[in-house]
């Protein structure tokens, strides 16, 4: 049986390889002024593997970056998408495209893709992918919300989760937070008590100006691995530079 | 301690032009574009910044000001704009801040709407460029120079120079600056059109006002945070039109530690 691996591309962009087939998450292939991975994007829209699905959690530019996507060779690979994704991911060409609400399921070749609940500045999902004993729960960039704590209760034990670890908080909006901090991350490591973690969604910065005027975060992945040292010792958690293939 | 090196850049349906930029520090990148004044009203500001932090900044005179040459092909703000764009390209320069005082903000505003990814964030300080219904920004044209000293200073006294003492090559660059002033802004120092222009920006945006500038009044300052979207607007006390020069700490504090500025106690 092939194996279980991810490929981190960039941010919260990973190619996910499970029960032989292989999946794309939140697509972020360019940059904008005031948006920069602060990392590498590893792997190129022309060097992309053939695709048999792609997981959007929400339409956010540096997840759902269908502009820069729109140029993959088939437009008629399945996309499962949180519901405002739906309408964007059409109108940029793209024929095959399923919204998944929490818990909500569909199936490729074999494996399962469900949704599960998130919570952000804008209305997120977030996905687990199962193929035999293996499952990856890719995290977006949620916050950590109770929801989650169903996940294992619901869709059985994770393998390996991808978990934002950035903390990100909205200045201007009283200092909002919106993605999950490396604690959080590791409380729900705890939970979902995979064999590996691997955190994204650190490098992300909006620049000099931004980082200062618009928004705050943790830029140090190990913060995670520290806090996941404490709260999940069983999990084994990996920092993982992009383009490093891991087989779980 | 600057050098300074003569760029040819590619203009657009054009020859390429050449632009002087002098060239401070090492480290986060700044493009810092002088306003009316010209380059020495920056100069100094660029010096002290590149002194107290890990900054390279890179200070173009604009064609035509500072005895330069100006080319037929840049002779608007958008041109500019164009020009510095293209010396970023060419620089290849990312996570770029542009600063601009006065006219120079003008230019700053034009090279965010240009939305290269190479600029990551805007500082405008005291600039000219937007219509504010009420609010006009001073004709330089018609004021003496002395009204010009007066409305541009908190404290007048310590910059007052009088233009007629001025040696005849001081004198012939100053004719050129007004020259060049009124090519790139025309009198009245607005586009009508740029204000609406702004609404769409999304790019991180500072703006900074001298509480005494008597060129363009405070709330023109305010009206131009608010026409882009999530700026940050910021008074500077005891100065005026050009703070990067009259009060340079203040300015460079207000930049650097930004994080740390609580911008509601600005908004009236
Ligand atoms: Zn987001």
């Amino acid at each position: 049986m092939s194996k279980t691996a991810v490929t981190r591309i960039t941010h919260s962009c990973h190619l996910i390889e499970i029960g032989g087939r292989t999946f794309l998450t939140d697509p972020w292939f360019s940059t904008r002024p005031g948006y920069y991975q602060g990392e590498p994007i590893a792997v190129a829209i022309p060097d992309l593997p053939k695709l048999d699905g792609v997981l959007i959690s929400h339409e956010h530019y540096d997840h759902c970056d269908l502009d820069a996507f729109a140029a993959y060779r088939d437009r008629s690979v399945p996309l499962f998408v949180a519901e405002t994704v739906v309408s964007t991911a059409r109108r940029h060409g793209f024929t095959n495209v399923t919204a998944l609400a929490p818990w909500e399921q569909a199936e490729v070749g074999g494996v399962s893709i469900t949704a599960a609940p998130g919570k952000h500045g804008v209305y997120e999902v977030t996905f687990v992918l199962r193929a035999g004993s293996d499952a990856v729960y890719f995290a977006g960039d949620t916050m950590l919300i109770p929801e989650l704590a169903d996940i294992p209760k619901r869709l059985g034990h994770i393998s390996l989760a991808l978990l934002p670890t950035n903390g990100l908080h909205i200045r201007p909006a009283n200092n909002m937070q919106v993605v999950m901090n490396a604690d959080e991350a590791a409380e729900l490591t705890a939970i979902l008590k995979p064999e590996l973690a691997i955190p994204h969604h650190y490098t992300f910065t909006k620049g000099f100006l931004g980082d200062r005027l618009i928004t705050h975060s943790d830029k140090n992945p190990l913060h995670f691995q520290d806090a996941s040292r404490t709260l999940a010792p069983e999990t084994s958690v990996r920092i993982v530079e992009p383009g490093i293939r891991i087989e779980l | 301690m600057s050098t300074t090196k003569t760029y040819s850049v590619a203009v657009d349906g054009a020859g390429p032009a050449e632009v002087s930029v002098a060239e401070y520090g090492a480290g986060q990148p700044f493009l810092l574009l002088h306003g009316g004044a010209g380059p020495q009203s920056v100069a100094g500001f660029a010096e002290k910044f590149a002194a107290t932090h890990q900054v390279r900044v890179l200070v173009p005179t604009h064609p035509g000001f500072g005895g330069t040459a100006r080319p037929e092909s840049v002779g608007t703000i958008p041109a500019l704009a164009a020009l510095y764009q293209g010396l970023l390209d060419q620089l290849d320069l990312a996570d770029v801040t542009v600063i601009g005082n006065s006219l120079g903000g003008w230019i700053a505003a034009e090279i965010a709407l240009l939305e290269s990814a190479r600029v990551s964030g805007i500082v405008l300080i005291d600039a000219v460029g937007i219509e504010v219904p009420g609010h006009p920004v001073a004709d330089f044209f018609t004021l003496t120079m002395d009204e010009v000293f007066a409305r541009s200073f908190h404290d007048p006294d310590q910059f007052r120079i009088d233009p007629a003492t001025l040696p005849p090559a001081a004198q012939a660059i100053a004719a050129g600056n007004r020259a060049a002033i009124a090519t790139y802004a025309g009198s009245g120092m607005t586009d009508p059109a740029l204000v609406g222009r702004l609404g769409t920006l999304e790019i991180p945006t500072l703006v900074l006002w001298g509480e005494s500038d008597g060129m363009v009044d405070v709330d023109y300052g305010r009206a131009y945070a608010a026409a882009i979207p999530m700026a940050q607007f910021q008074l500077l006390p005891d100065t005026g039109h050009s703070p990067q020069l009259e009060t340079p700490d203040q300015v460079i504090t207000a930049i650097w530690d930004s994080a740390n500025t609580d911008f509601s106690a600005f908004t009236r």
